[in-house]
């Protein structure tokens, strides 16, 4: 809003002034907003802190994996996993702070136990108690790539309101509160004038 | 079976023996550098025919399995062609593992509601078996597949059926059709004349795979009465009643109950590998005693009919290791992962 084109009138100012109200409390929303997405972005961070030891555990299953395969050959390995049937989840939006993150709903789980071979079935259990972790790993992951976007934007807008937006209508009602006070001093010396000069008349 | 037709047999087997890959073949192959080379050195083989009609951008481990496997299944069968009277029958019997395995394949992927095509069975000549295979691929369930093996030999199987509904694993189904088939195997051992060698070489395979039975489920935490449906109805060296100890047992005391001294050393080696959960191993220490005795049982049964089941049975070792070197060449593991995998010749 520039200062030139601002209307000087008591009525601009009263709207500046409950506009300036309005934009401190959404700034203050948008403040504690941040604060909360910065939080659950703390909290997921330790979720997902927990990666480096998971991939360690993972590569060990494929180490496993790897020697059931030379066990018993590709062909085996794949009749075995064929007694599993797939993992059932479904990933559906949730609302966080009006950010949109991914939520994993588990359905049944894969059930190992029809399978024969010790060694497949060693794999098959390390597996799938991975798959879980796994799973809960990615949708951390998957949640702190929305919310640290979320946060990034409302950064900005915070930041744009205290540094540019606020200090511009503080400005322009300064500004337009001296206009006015001007006015009415020009308007009083002005009455007074007046006055004097019908006196003088008189 | 006549003597002369037998000893015609037994010659066979011997001069086929030499066919067999030898240590030095094996870690050659183990040494290469990727599995093209392994495919390379294998052109020179018996396995050759098979890769050089292979193009070389489809050359992958699971193609060679399949190529090993069909030769695994050539060398049991021409067998039964040179055999006559109850070793022929026997052969039969022995040689009907695959399709015991077949079966196996199909009610698993029922059970999971996987579409199973044929390419993914082993291939069986058609003469040879009384089983539709196409028919069980058919099939809309386990029930109906169970079904249809009612007019053949594995009719049995649907006394396993009900605990397969209870379980909800075909792992008892799988256990029924072990049952059947050794249990064929084992009858007709008992008809085949001077089968010392014979009934020692099946009789160990029952009992290691019954110890090992017990063993991998008890390791799994499965409950004992379980363990003991899974269990073949058929024992050698190892008697009922100690292997019912076993299931009974904790898995740490099983060297004082399994004290037949030929499986003590195994024993021994499962528990460690079972306490320090390193399940994956053992299968393979499990197999690698029937190999070496069957190793053992070509010096000592020469003249026997214990020689051919161990010359199958070494040429069921030469194709897991083959299977075994392709698959770790495939996973690019280093030769001396592959080597520790292989069974020793």
């Amino acid at each position: 809003m520039s200062l030139q084109r601002a209307a000087v009138t008591r009525g601009v100012l009263l709207r500046l002034r409950e506009q300036i109200d309005f934009i401190k409390r959404g700034k203050e929303l948008l403040k504690m907003k941040r604060d909360n997405l910065a939080a659950e972005t703390n909290r997921l961070l330790a979720r997902v802190a927990k990666r480096h030891e998971f991939d360690k555990r993972l590569m060990d299953a494929y180490e496993t994996l790897k020697t059931a395969y030379m066990t018993l050959g590709f062909s085996r390995i794949q009749s075995e996993a064929s007694t599993v049937r797939l993992l059932e989840a479904k990933i559906r939006p949730r609302s966080l702070m009006g950010v949109l993150v991914p939520e994993i709903v588990y359905g049944k789980k894969p059930v190992i136990t029809s399978i024969t071979s010790a060694s497949a079935y060693a794999v098959a259990e390390k597996l799938s108690g991975l798959m879980n972790e796994l799973l809960e790993i990615a949708e951390a992951e998957g949640r702190i790539e929305s919310i640290a976007q979320e946060l990034m934007m409302t950064n900005r807008k915070v930041n744009a309101l205290e540094r540019v937006l606020i200090p511009k209508l503080l400005e322009l009602i300064r500004y337009i509160d001296g206009r006015l006070e001007e006015e009415t001093l020009e308007e009083f010396f002005r009455a007074k004038r007046v006055k004097a000069v019908i006196r003088g008349v008189e | 079976m006549s003597s002369v037709a037998f000893l015609y047999l037994v010659t066979r087997v011997h001069g086929l023996r030499t066919h067999l890959m030898t240590s030095d073949d094996i870690r050659f192959l183990a040494r290469s550098k990727g599995l093209r080379e392994v495919s390379d050195n294998l052109l020179k083989t018996e396995y050759g025919t098979e890769i050089s009609k292979l193009p070389t951008k489809e050359v992958d481990a699971a193609t060679l399995e399949a190529i090993f496997l069909k030769k695994l299944v050539e060398r049991f069968f021409f067998l039964i062609r040179q055999a006559q009277g109850n070793m022929r029958d026997l052969l039969k019997e022995y040689c009907s593992r695959f399709e015991a395995e077949n079966i196996k394949r199909v009610i698993r992927a029922k059970h999971g509601g996987q579409i199973m095509e044929e390419s993914n069975l082993i291939p069986l000549p058609r003469e040879y078996t009384l089983v539709n295979f196409p028919a069980l691929l058919n099939a809309k369930d386990v029930e109906e597949v169970v079904a249809l093996l009612h007019e053949t030999s594995y009719r049995p199987l649907v006394e396993s059926l009900q605990p397969y509904r209870e379980t909800g694993s075909t792992m008892v189904l799988e256990a029924g059709l072990d049952g059947i088939y050794l249990g064929k195997v084992w009858k007709i051992v008992g008809k085949v004349s001077g089968g010392n060698g014979l009934k020692n070489l099946v009789g160990e395979e029952i009992d290691l795979k019954n110890i090992l039975i017990a063993f991998s489920l008890k390791a799994r935490g499965l409950p004992s009465s379980l363990i003991e449906k899974m269990l073949i109805p058929l024992f050698h060296r190892v008697p009922k009643e100690r292997l019912h100890s076993l299931v009974q047992s904790r898995l740490e005391d099983a060297p004082g109950i399994v004290t037949t001294p030929r499986y003590r050393e195994l024993i021994s080696g499962a528990v460690n590998l079972a306490r320090g959960g390193s399940a994956v191993l053992l299968e393979r220490i499990f197999l690698k005693q029937l190999y070496e005795d069957a190793s053992k049982a070509l010096e000592t049964y020469f003249l026997n009919v214990g020689y051919v089941i161990a010359y199958l049975l070494l040429c069921e070792r030469e194709a897991r290791n083959l299977v075994t070197i392709a698959t770790g060449k495939q996973l690019s593991m280093g030769e001396e992962e592959i080597s520790q995998n292989l069974f020793e010749i």
